[in-house]
């Protein structure tokens, strides 16, 4: 049974280990809003923020590009580095980039690697925590997406999204919906239906 | 003005039973910029809060490497009551207010998954009818919850005081200004642990104890108006489609 939790709900009389979930005098309980499923044992957040786990894909900004390491802004608490000596990409200001986290620093530095410039386009932001159902399983829904709209679109672990070409529009609204309605069952349904009914008309 | 009975047959001023709270209505995230935010009605008082962050912390010598850090602003709108409160922006008494509104939110906020950070607080009273800090506590608490910054519980806060003798819970304006006492609390309502407590003027020991109890059972009531508040949001949209 899915049902919606809050800050503080015991979800479990014994403990268990999930994430956005802490373990107190024997009991699970929540620490963000999210869904949680007893039979699956799963807990989605609902609303959140990015952790990053090093191997994730992320969409950045260049915020400061310096001669040994180059700043990208993550829309996050925390800043990403690209140290200059292991990437052959050069960036400037404003760029936008997509790249790979290498580590996690213990100041809450993300260290990236792998560059790789997006030219032109827009990059829009949702909410980290909406990222997983964007993508969809097995990154079913994000196809579906860039199959119907013909854009090329990147997805950011870290909530940020690049879009280019296409009907780019369409798929921005698509990707707002999803980020709205992502916790009410029958989503890819809708969300095919509307992006057919534009192409009819 | 001379001191009102406060209390006459049982009943207070404005017809309250003395363990009796006002009418308490939220609704979630009005300031779309923020990372979520509320707005809440409590009896006349009309307060705002919102959160932004964790975001870096500047300037940069109030970071701690180990844990976010919690900035708080309480201020009251110059128009907010008929009394004081003219000039904008913090007095001694906005500073006070602000200060055990952040350690509130030390104690349930996961300030540990977030070095070098900061996040803001922002409780702004549009319309103060008494017990102000205990409605933007819990005004904040909700706003906190919908920014989906991770959290031990949801914090509440309530006052009680005393006047006639009597035990009074969630004093308005009048019954402010001429109880015998004041006692605002903050309660976690999982734990029942106690996160803010100050007292003006006197009870006795047996009476705080009666006083925290009253607290603590009114906290149902106003834990539910936040849950309820925050599940209707995202009832909200199922509706919508």
């Amino acid at each position: 049974m899915r049902k919606i939790v809050l800050p503080g709900d015991i979800i479990a009389e014994k403990p268990l280990r999930l994430d956005h979930t802490i373990v107190e005098n024997g009991k699970t309980c929540s620490t963000v809003i999210g869904m949680y499923d007893d039979e699956k044992n799963s807990f989605i957040p609902m609303e959140g923020l990015w952790y990053p786990v090093p191997g994730e894909k992320i969409v950045g900004i260049v915020e400061e590009a310096k001669l040994n390491t180059d700043v990208i802004g993550l829309n996050a608490p925390y800043k990403g580095l690209i140290i200059s000596k292991f990437s052959e990409t050069s960036v400037v200001n404003g760029d936008i980039i997509e790249a790979v986290v290498k580590e996690l620093d213990k100041t809450g530095t993300v260290i990236l690697s792998r560059p790789r410039v997006l030219f032109g386009g827009k990059v829009i932001a949702i909410k980290p925590s909406k990222v997983p159902r964007l993508l969809g399983k097995q990154d079913t829904m994000i196809r579906q997406i860039t199959e119907k709209t013909k854009a090329s679109i990147s997805v950011g672990m870290n909530g940020l999204i690049w879009i280019k070409g296409g009907d780019s529009d369409i798929a921005t609204k698509a990707i707002m919906r999803i980020q709205d309605e992502s916790h009410i069952p029958g989503l890819t349904e809708r969300i095919a239906q509307m992006l057919e009914t534009p192409s009819k008309e | 003005m001379e001191k009102p009975t406060l209390i006459i047959n049982g009943k207070r001023l404005d017809g309250r039973d003395p363990g009796t709270m006002r009418q308490i209505k939220i609704s979630i995230n009005p300031i779309k910029n923020a990372s979520g935010s509320a707005y809440i009605e409590w009896g006349n008082n009309k307060i705002v809060s919102a959160v932004y962050g964790p975001r870096e912390a500047l300037p940069r010598h109030t970071q701690d490497l180990n844990k976010a850090v919690i900035k708080c602003r309480y201020t009251m709108a110059p128009f907010s009551s008929l009394e004081e409160h003219g000039r904008p922006g913090m007095n001694r008494r906005a500073i006070e207010i602000s200060k055990v509104t952040k350690e509130v939110f030390e104690n349930v906020v996961l300030t540990d998954l977030f070095p070098g950070t900061e996040i803001n607080i922002f409780i702004e009273v549009l319309q103060s009818d008494g017990g102000t800090r205990a409605a933007g506590i819990t005004c904040a608490s909700v706003a906190l919850a919908a920014s989906g910054i991770p959290m031990r519980d949801m914090p509440f806060a309530v006052s009680v005081g005393k006047a006639e003798n009597t035990l009074i819970l969630d004093m308005d304006k009048t019954e402010d200004n001429y109880s015998t006492a004041d006692m605002p609390i903050a309660i976690n309502p999982r734990t029942k642990e106690i996160n803010l407590l100050q007292m003006d003027g006197e009870l006795t020991s047996e009476e705080i104890h009666r006083g925290i109890e009253m607290v603590i059972k009114a906290g149902e009531i106003i834990t539910k108006t936040q849950k309820d508040a925050l599940l209707e949001h995202y009832q909200k949209i199922e509706e919508r489609i």
